[in-house]
């Protein structure tokens, strides 16, 4: 991932009011969790599968506090039953960063079913999603998942492609 | 030796005076609403497999000088293993997770848990995955000293409530959804916290 795209999720994070992140590491991203680490304004949280992920930030949606999930794509798999009974079951928002495999040029066999499923999980979860592929958008379009989500007070994502990262 | 969930329950209801808990599932929801009335808008009611100490310990991230109760299930802390490890990383000094094990999916009829056979101990599990402070209730007495203990501990905390699965005849039930479920609770976290969660709209 480019190190000016890492420094516009953290300014995104920063403007959306964002201190806890939650997250399931993975290749394209791999520079952003550590630059998460490091930053002393955002708790970051590593979990075992991206449904736990997602459950945690529901809870501190529960606390007043903001938290974001960030995941590879096919993380959005593993967290279709806890995005499905929290968002469509009680209105509880989880806002989600992930990466775009799968994405037209993925080169890894394994990653093309990954590309497949995001989009028309998104839809079935009737989540909103922006997909940002240029280094310019990705503040403003953090902000605005944060403003969706806290207005509709159900889940948004933003998803990352092109070559942000790669 | 099993208990009677509905009597632990209430001596846990016993303790709580501003603690926040989030629970689940079927009949322990119902339970809940009438062991411990005076919880009711401090209590998360869920109907979530594999949901409920996740968000109490993002509850407990969110608001560390408040002490989180989540009452768990066999079945959804089984769908979920994965949160003990994490909380054996992250130790929440402010959670306490109690988990009803009935061995039994209860709110489904009670097909069998994979506790039932008595090899699989949900405990060890916990202490496996780096909680120490897990243990076994296999009476109401140490059911309730646990709960003193947890409710105290400076260090995430976890108690399996061995239960007889027979649910509490004759109590009310309670009548409101996920949706209405959540705002009351979070319109009492705004109210004992000072705090908005859930505010105005803007004017644009």
């Amino acid at each position: 991932m480019r190190t000016d795209a890492v420094e516009a999720v953290l300014r995104g994070l920063k403007r959306a009011g964002v201190s806890v992140a939650t997250y399931l590491p993975d290749s394209l991203l791999k520079e952003l969790y550590p630059a998460l680490d490091a930053d002393a304004d955002i708790r970051t949280i590593p979990v075992t599968n991206e449904g736990e992920g997602a459950a945690i930030a529901g809870g501190v949606f529960l606390s007043g506090k903001r938290a974001v999930l960030v995941m590879e794509n096919s993380g959005l798999r593993a967290a279709t039953e806890h995005l499905a009974r929290m968002g469509l079951g009680a209105g509880i928002p989880v806002v989600m960063i992930m990466s775009y495999r799968g994405e037209m040029g993925e080169n890894n066999w394994w990653a093309i079913p990954h590309g497949i499923t995001m989009e028309p999980l998104l839809q079935a979860l009737r989540t909103p999603y922006t997909i940002v592929r240029t280094v310019e958008e990705i503040e403003t379009a953090i902000v605005r998942a944060y403003d969706t989500a806290y207005a509709s007070y159900y889940h948004a994502a933003i998803v990352l492609g092109g070559d942000l990262v790669r | 030796m099993s208990y009677s969930r509905f009597h632990a329950m209430r001596l846990l209801g016993d303790r709580l005076t501003d603690e926040l808990v989030i629970l689940s599932l079927g009949g322990a929801v119902d339970e809940w609403y009438n062991a411990a009335p005076h919880m009711r808008d401090a209590s998360l009611f869920q109907q979530q497999l594999g949901c409920v100490t996740p968000e109490a310990f993002g509850l407990a991230v969110g608001l560390p000088h408040r002490r989180i109760v989540s009452l768990d299930t066999d079945g959804g802390l089984l769908f979920n293993l994965g949160i003990l490890a994490t909380l054996g990383n992250e130790r929440p000094h402010n959670l306490l997770v109690v988990v009803w094990d009935n061995e039994q999916y209860q709110s489904i009829g009670g097909p069998r848990t994979h506790t039932a056979a008595g090899r699989v101990d949900l405990a060890a599990i916990a202490r496996g995955a780096g909680v120490a402070n897990a243990f076994t209730a296999e009476t109401l007495e140490e059911f309730d000293q646990h709960c003193a203990a947890g409710l105290a501990a400076t260090e995430p905390y976890l108690v399996v409530a061995k239960t007889d699965g027979i649910l509490e005849p004759g109590i009310r039930r309670k009548h409101s959804d996920g949706r209405e479920d959540k705002y009351i609770f979070v319109r009492h976290v705004e109210a004992s916290e000072g705090i908005t969660i859930m505010g105005p709209s803007e004017h644009n």
